[in-house]
């Protein structure tokens, strides 16, 4: 295994195990409220939109709207999950879907 | 008086870790596709079915190991991907705040134990058993049961699925997609009236962060700033005199 992936997962592992176990070691009976409570429960919608939505509409590096299978991917993916709410049916459908325009498109 | 009360409810509810266990059936069925597909698409964006294992035993969470998996595809150092994760990660956070007060006398193993099992589902599952059971004893042995089972699954389940990813063909472009499916599906699920304009305002900071600064720093930035505009926005609309805003759990 690789230095960096080590690096990786020893980081990772240090901030969520670090998230899930400093209120068992701290908590004195209060709990997060106001501004700092809505930030947290916002971020993972936030970090949807930023990880998904780049991909979509810029895969090579521009705008581009019409020739791409990776928007029309995935907005069908988006319809297609929000009728069938099945997490593996939904990637099945949306890597087919992919491969398919991807052929159709280029 | 108090003390008979006491060992009747022992002899009742004398529930401890194989009824955890046994209560973590609903997670075993839904971690295990997730955990297979986690293990194959971690081959084929360059781990070995070891690897995915190690990173499935040590981090135990779904959605940041794949958001892993796809950073360090596309070339991410891992501080980027240890702060991407810490921010995706830090709701554990408010889930672990909620579930401690049922373990008024934990001692510091029990600490340590319980919080390493802690994900979306198990906290939700052990809400809902927890507040059923009356004794702290048993309360820690259940929610070690429920955790042991649903980690067990999610690490076994990798390996089998990286296995199973070494043997599959490499040439389908649809692989190139699954990642992207599953942030979307993810996506359709958590969107409602109280999230959407965050939504869209992080994927609009996204695009245009990402067409202007060079690197993956646009990740962090937009999620940040959308999350914190969405966040101050809902302190404004709660500060209004006669808007109800309702409290929800995570």
């Amino acid at each position: 295994m690789s230095d960096q992936l080590l690096l990786t997962i020893l980081l990772m592992t240090l901030v969520t195990y670090g998230s899930r176990v400093l209120p068992f070691l701290l908590f004195k009976g209060k709990n997060v409220q106001g501004f700092a409570r809505d930030f947290i429960e916002l971020v993972p919608i936030a970090l949807l939109a930023a990880l998904v939505v780049p991909e979509l509409v810029t895969p090579a590096g521009t705008i581009v709207l019409i020739q791409n299978p990776y928007l029309w991917t995935g907005i069908l993916t988006f319809l297609f999950s929000r009728f069938v709410p099945n997490l593996f049916l939904g990637i099945v459908f949306g890597m087919t879907m992919f491969w398919g325009l991807d052929r159709l498109l280029l | 008086m108090l003390r008979e009360k006491e060992k009747q409810k022992r002899v009742t509810e004398d529930k401890g870790f194989l009824y955890g266990l046994s209560q973590s059936f609903s997670i075993v069925i839904g971690y295990t596709p997730v955990a297979i597909t986690f293990g194959i698409l971690a081959t084929q964006f360059g781990l070995t079915f070891w690897e995915a294992g190690l990173m499935s035993f040590f981090v135990f969470a779904g959605a940041s190991q794949f958001i892993a998996i796809e950073m360090i595809h596309q070339g991410a150092t891992p501080l980027m991907i240890g702060v991407t994760t810490l921010i995706v990660n830090i709701r554990h956070l408010l889930m672990s705040l909620s579930v401690v007060p049922f373990f008024p006398e934990r001692t510091l193993p029990w600490s340590l134990g319980l919080a390493q099992g802690l994900t979306d589902e198990t906290f939700v599952l052990n809400t809902n058993v927890l507040k059923d059971i009356d004794r702290e004893e048993n309360r820690r042995r259940v929610m070690l049961g429920i955790n042991i089972g649903a980690f067990t699954t999610w690490v076994t389940f990798t390996i089998i699925g990286g296995l199973i990813g070494k043997w599959l063909p490499v040439q389908f472009s649809g692989f190139q997609f699954a990642l992207l499916a599953l942030f979307i599906i993810l996506t359709a699920s958590s969107l409602s009236k109280k999230n959407y304009m965050t939504y869209l305002l992080a994927a609009l900071l996204a695009v245009a962060f990402k067409l202007l600064i060079p690197g993956k720093l646009y990740l962090i930035m937009s999620v940040v700033l959308a999350a914190g505009i969405g966040a101050w926005w809902r302190g404004r609309k709660a500060h209004q005199p006669g808007f109800d805003v309702p409290k929800s759990m995570p």
